[in-house]
């Protein structure tokens, strides 16, 4: 094994009195594919903004590829979705991931925009204003976004929020095809079922702690319901 | 290098252009201006003169003021402040990239301005005003070269505006007394000796103010 896609070193987290994590350390490597489950307030989000670099630890550290995240070539390699759309609502789909696309210097940006827009099936809605999207198809759209500079590592905080049904199916379809491609990838969702049939290891964050770091294959979505989210297990997190 | 600048700009402009309810307002808001200043006041013409290069930055820097609002609130608006941090660019090739479309808008709302002021003031338009032009363009620099870190600061905290206008106006205030001089003196075809002097003061801070902002951007950008 060469050097790890990602490896996480004894963060903690506080926001003032809120303690958000503690002592968490793991590493992941290239290709893997990681669900991290977790209550409301676990400290998921707060995780994952420590590793993509925008929110800083309190203590411990984290490195991309060997390397700190905020060197430029990892910056160039990761893509984040989160609550936020990271899309101009004044700009046309088009608009907005031309702008992008010139921003991470993607190779044939026509064609590759071509391509995203059609794997969430936006393509006939691409020059009407973002803000006139439905939340469903904005969330479409800010995947197509986190795809376009063909990142090496995707981390997808709640990436199903807001899609329907067909949509959720697309998505999956292509993280399926985000894994063959080798890329590694981060996902938190409170959908076990789509952990489980995406990821091949599952890390579970209860009280600020990893409470359990282990492979798909040992476990199936209603044993870690049982052990870990079920009203027996014991409170919520926040 | 200048590519992510250049993005940057002429993505801000084509949403500027697109929305047009912000320059109807600066328009409509400078226009007020005038028109109270002008008939509340009975003044002789001539003291009407000697305030009137103030009343002009006022109108200016409320423009600009707003053009700042405007430009980080769309920036806050869905997260796009963050997804800049996440951009594998130097954080400078942003601060270049919003400096310039600040800047450009600003000086776009004063070339409206501009006008009404002449019309209301009635002011005898000569050669000697395009002296004006430089000290516009020194004034406005000045002004936006601090605003647009400044707003960054601001973008991150709840009252956004109030902590912008508290940071803002000690820093800024010399360059616009300074600003609202040089107009005063080509407006009246009094242009001293002390003119250039002046002129260059100016200009040097606003180097200053643009190469620390250019230099500090990277540590703005994260919380
Ligand atoms: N900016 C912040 N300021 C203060 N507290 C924060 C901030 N961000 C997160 N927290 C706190 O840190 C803890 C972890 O929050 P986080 O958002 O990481 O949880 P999460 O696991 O993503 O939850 P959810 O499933 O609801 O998305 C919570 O107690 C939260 O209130
Ligand atoms: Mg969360």
């Amino acid at each position: 094994m060469g050097v790890p896609a990602l490896e996480v070193l004894g963060i903690s987290k506080d926001f003032g009195r809120i303690i958000a994590l503690r002592g968490v350390s793991f590493s992941v490597q290239s290709g893997e594919f990681v669900s991290i489950l977790g209550r409301n307030g676990a400290g998921k989000t707060t995780l994952l903004n420590i590793i993509s670099g925008v929110s800083r630890p309190s203590e411990g550290e984290v490195k991309l590829f060997g390397t700190d995240p905020s060197d430029r070539e990892n910056k160039a390699k990761l893509a984040v979705i989160s609550h936020e759309m990271f899309l101009y609502g004044n700009l046309t789909a088009i608009e907005n991931l031309e702008y992008y696309s010139r921003i991470y210097n993607v190779p044939n940006p026509k064609q590759r925009i071509e391509t995203v827009l059609n794997d969430v099936e936006l393509t006939h809605r691409r020059f009407d204003l973002v803000a006139t999207y439905s939340r469903g198809m904005t969330q479409r759209l800010t995947i197509a976004r986190a795809l376009l500079h063909e990142p090496s590592l995707l981390l997808l905080d709640e990436p199903f929020t807001g899609l329907d049904q067909h949509a959720i199916g697309m998505l999956i379809t292509l993280l399926k095809k985000q894994k063959e491609m080798g890329r590694t990838i981060l996902l938190t969702t409170h959908d076990l079922h789509t952990a489980n049939e995406l990821s091949d290891r599952y890390i579970v964050i209860s009280k600020h702690k990893i409470v359990m770091d282990g492979l798909m294959t040992d476990t199936n979505p209603d044993a870690i319901r049982e052990k870990f989210f079920s009203a027996e297990a014991g409170g919520i997190d926040s | 290098m200048m590519r992510t600048a250049i993005s940057i700009l002429k993505k801000d402009l084509r949403m500027e252009f697109r929305s047009k309810e912000s320059i109807l307002a600066m328009w409509i808001f400078s226009l007020l201006i005038f028109v109270i200043f002008n008939f509340t006041f009975e003044v002789s013409r001539l003291v009407m003169l000697e305030i009137a290069p103030g009343l002009l930055w006022v109108a200016f820097v409320f423009s600009g003021m707003f053009g700042l609002n405007q430009s980080f609130a769309l920036e806050k608006e869905n997260g796009n402040l963050r997804a800049m941090a996440l951009m594998p660019v130097d954080g400078g090739q942003i601060y270049v990239g919003k400096f310039f479309s600040v800047t450009i808008i600003m000086l776009m709302f004063e070339a409206l301005i501009f006008p009404i002021f002449i019309i209301f003031y009635d002011l005898q338009l000569s050669l000697g005003m395009f002296r004006l032009i430089p000290v516009l363009l020194a004034g406005t620099i000045g002004f936006t070269s601090l605003g647009t870190i400044l707003s960054a600061v601001a973008v991150h905290t709840r009252n956004q505006q109030i902590l912008l206008s508290l940071l803002l106006w000690p820093l800024v205030s010399p360059i616009i007394i300074w600003s609202v001089t040089l107009t005063g003196m080509v407006l009246s075809g009094e242009v001293t000796e002390a003119f250039y002097p002046l002129l260059l003061r100016v200009g040097a801070f606003d180097v200053i103010f643009f190469t620390l902002s250019y230099m500090l951007f990277d540590f703005i950008l994260e919380d």
